[in-house]
């Protein structure tokens, strides 16, 4: 409770909370605040605000707020909905990198030895690998898969990007976790939870887990922002097509 | 043999263990696509033009007989990746032509922005970010927090764009692409020019004209710009907090009882120290890095690497190019790597002696 008050009192957190809480209202209210009128040929967090064929930009007005693009793809529409998909796509990779990487690296630190090593080699060589790469990969590999566009892990349909940018980012998560967990398994707290009998899932996922969790979610906090960007400039140069803000700029560039 | 040869070695040692970590993942994505797509990587250059659909699905049926592809991963692996390290990367459709020396035509390019990239916002950003640091809570280190926070944030594409609009558009000062057309043909078709290193920079000085050198130059301007921001504000502000943390520590106090000026505690001892976790950051995101690249290649029509592939490709599924592009990208990544952790041996001795700190 102290904490929160602390934290409430201060102009900075307060402002930073202000913009988190808009973003997430802007994405929750999305249907309310721009509502989709389910045009056929639009993709995705796209919408007309007039003819298809009226190639010229409209400033705003009453339909479009904050005006169109070429072809009338209204702005606003998709600012507010391209918040949808981006809060939905850079948590999800967040999470799931943040998810991959804790695992990783607690089992990898707990176990020590050669196998901290080995887990320790994969990182690195993972951390050689730039992601764009392996998507432009991934997303030609997937085009033959017989459910073409998409993945399907565990009954879910799965965003191959996501899938990419999460296989590539999990590792400063093993990194630091793995580290830490080397360390705190040297504990006296451990051991004795150890020599009262305690199962090694849980001293890892009770004792160890919450004890080298922290930066982990100043990781992934820092992540949400980037894989969204990432997201919008592989969209922007043609590879993939799967943030409406950077389709939005590539209607607006041509 | 001195410490540091010994350090590079042991360093070596790693790369080729990172790349077997990272071909042995590609190639486990790879094998999801079916034989019969996996089998388009060995279609003949040249198909003859009376070739029907029935044809092909034989031709397709016997590559895939010929080559293996429906053995175990293992085994296609080994295969694969021993094709690879004899340069045999097989021939790209899209491109219509082989793939390795198609790559190997644009590493120039690439690596001129990976080069002047880092030799402009590496120094930068440690120099902005030990300034801040002197200057704590000061009018230097306000705006210093600002423009880092500034750079942070604006995502690289979009400043692209906005760089492009002003300073091409608009003022006409700085163009895209790589040379402008008339030092491109002298280059490529005069035959006055001879590529050297494949650095325009350095060609054109190498060859006597240094207009070419200027043009390469004004050329690049953009794209380093671009790259350079948000990297060097990362660097800068862990730059600064790192000085920060070395300024707190015992060592700094007694170099000053000991009548060390201020600068030359900052400079000699506090920024000596803080540089390891700075460049160990920076070698740590040089895959980002090179994503930066490829991103900032196609929107400045930058003929890279990344140009390449991506224009080329975009439209046809081009399985083995971009396996190529891949495998070439780690590549890329690696003597970056290297160059960083060497800096960092250089820097500090604890690391070259491989002593744990």
């Amino acid at each position: 409770m102290r904490a929160v008050v602390r934290f409430l009192s201060s102009g900075p957190s307060l402002l930073g909370l202000l913009l988190v809480g808009l973003f997430f209202a802007a994405a929750i209210a999305a249907p309310t605040l721009a509502p989709d009128y389910g045009a056929p040929d639009a993709p995705p967090g796209l919408q007309r605000a007039g003819r298809a064929i009226d190639r010229t930009p409209h400033p705003p007005s009453s339909t479009a707020p904050l005006g169109t693009l070429p072809g009338q793809w209204d702005v606003y529409f998709t600012i507010i909905w391209g918040t949808r998909a981006a809060l939905r796509f850079g948590l999800g990779v967040a999470a799931g990198a943040a998810v991959l990487g804790t695992l990783v690296g607690l089992l990898s630190g707990y176990a020590g030895g050669l196998v901290h090593k080995l887990t320790m080699a994969v990182v690195d060589g993972f951390l050689t690998f730039p992601a764009l790469a392996g998507f432009f990969l991934i997303e030609r590999v997937v085009s033959f898969l017989p459910e073409a566009g998409g993945v399907i892990v565990g009954g879910i349909q799965a965003d191959p990007l996501m899938l990419t940018l999460i296989l590539f980012s999990w590792m400063p998560y093993a990194r630091i976790i793995s580290s830490s967990a080397l360390r705190l398994k040297q504990a006296d707290y451990i051991e004795a939870s150890r020599a009262l009998g305690a199962r090694w899932t849980r001293v890892v996922f009770q004792h160890i887990l919450p004890n080298v969790i922290s930066p982990a979610f100043v990781l992934a906090a820092r992540d949400v922002g980037g894989m969204v960007i990432l997201s919008a400039a592989f969209t922007f140069i043609g590879v993939g097509a799967s943030s409406p803000w950077g389709l939005l700029i590539t209607i607006g560039r041509d | 043999m001195p410490p540091i040869l010994r350090f590079i070695l042991r360093r070596s040692l790693f790369i080729p263990l990172s790349f077997f970590v990272i071909t042995a993942t590609l190639f486990g994505i790879l094998m999801l696509a079916p034989p019969e797509a996996r089998a388009e990587l060995y279609l003949p250059p040249r198909l003859p033009p009376n070739f029907t659909e029935e044809d092909f699905q034989r031709l397709i049926q016997i590559i895939i007989r010929d080559h293996g592809l429906d053995d175990p991963m293992p085994v296609q692996y080994v295969r694969w990746l021993s094709g690879l390290l004899q340069g045999d990367w097989g021939y790209s459709p899209a491109l219509d032509g082989e793939i390795l020396p198609s790559l190997l035509a644009r590493v120039p390019a690439t690596s001129e922005l990976a080069i002047y990239t880092s030799l402009f916002f590496i120094p930068l950003g440690l120099v902005s970010g030990v300034l801040a640091a002197r200057s704590r809570g000061r009018l230097i280190d306000s705006a210093f927090r600002l423009s880092a926070f500034i750079g942070t944030s604006i995502p690289p594409f979009i400043l692209g764009l906005w760089l492009l609009s002003l300073f091409y558009v608009a003022l006409r000062w700085f163009p895209p692409e790589r040379l402008s057309q008339a030092s491109g043909l002298f280059v490529s078709s005069s035959g006055e020019f001879t590529s050297f290193t494949g650095l325009l920079t350095i060609d054109g000085l190498l060859n006597g004209s240094p207009d070419i050198s200027l043009d390469a130059l004004r050329h690049l301007a953009l794209p380093v710009l671009t790259l350079s921001l948000s990297h060097w504000a990362t660097l800068g502000r862990l730059t600064r907090s790192s000085v920060l943390e070395e300024m707190e520590r015992a060592y700094v106090l007694a170099a000053r009882a000991r009548g060390v000026s201020r600068s030359g505690v900052v400079w000699r001892h506090a920024f000596r120290n803080a540089l390891v976790p700075s460049l160990n950051s920076t070698a740590l995101s040089a895959a980002s890095l090179v994503t930066g690249i490829y991103v900032v290649e196609v929107v400045f029509n930058f003929n890279g690497i990344a140009e390449l592939v991506i224009r080329s490709v975009s439209a046809s599924p081009d399985i083995g190019l971009a396996t190529g592009f891949a495998v070439f990208s780690v590549l890329l990544v690696l003597p970056i790597m290297l160059a960083l952790d060497v800096i960092q041996a250089v820097v500090d001795p604890r690391i070259r002696e491989g002593v744990a700190s």
